[in-house]
């Protein structure tokens, strides 16, 4: 409750272009997705088990993003040229 | 039998609800607290961070309502957070609205996606042997 109230006194949003490097906010949210998901999937956690599982996890995603986003470039050029 | 599978099937619920009310709590009953604290963070900092992004406006029941749904999901808190932004009066636009929402609502998510881990374990371990099958 007490983070609530915290939260509810930030009113004013922060500021954001839409800029290529605004797509650097998917970052942290691929981190929490890895993080929860290694924490709900693994049997057993030890740390050094659970950051490299949560490492090569955020990796994965990333390099994924990066593949589909090069083949839609790709695409689009093809489509446009 | 049937008072055993009643009780059973009370210790579920309480699961998912511990669970819904404070991320991890439902790990928490099952005696896993490392996977309790480790989700916690992770989700009450996630939301956090949209809300510090978007403002308390990206919690908008009545404008965005399949985003507040998965935004529910998190905490049956963040329905006061809806009712205080109910009126519209914390309008937010463009990509700070974009983040915010996706990332209170991708929180609700992956909370939701931990309630029904926790109920299947809960479901599956075995309380004479307190053995833990994972899927």
């Amino acid at each position: 409750m007490i983070y609530l109230v915290v939260l509810a006194t930030l009113t004013s949003p922060e500021q954001i272009g839409t800029t290529p490097q605004s797509l650097l906010w998917l970052l942290p949210l691929v981190a929490s997705i890895a993080i929860v998901y290694k924490a709900t999937k693994l049997s057993t956690i030890t740390t050094a088990n659970f950051v490299k599982e949560v490492i090569v996890l955020f990796g994965s995603i990333i390099v994924f993003m990066l593949i589909t986003a090069l083949v839609l470039f790709v695409f689009a050029w093809l489509v446009t040229e | 039998m049937k008072h055993l599978k009643s009780n059973h099937f009370i210790f579920l619920i309480i699961v998912a609800l511990m669970g819904w009310l404070i991320p991890g709590a439902g790990y928490f009953l099952l005696k896993e607290q490392k996977r309790a604290i480790i989700i916690f963070v992770t989700i009450i900092l996630t939301f956090c961070l949209g809300i510090y992004v978007g403002s308390i406006g990206v919690v908008d029941p009545i404008g965005s309502k399949p985003w507040y749904y998965a935004q529910v999901l998190n905490t049956p808190a963040v329905m006061i957070l809806g009712h205080i932004t109910a009126g519209g009066s914390y309008p937010v636009y463009g990509r700070p609205n974009e983040v915010g929402q996706i990332y209170t609502s991708i929180a609700g998510l992956l909370n939701l996606l931990c309630i029904i881990n926790a109920v299947y374990l809960a479901h599956v371990t075995d309380h004479n042997t307190e053995e833990v099958k994972f899927l």
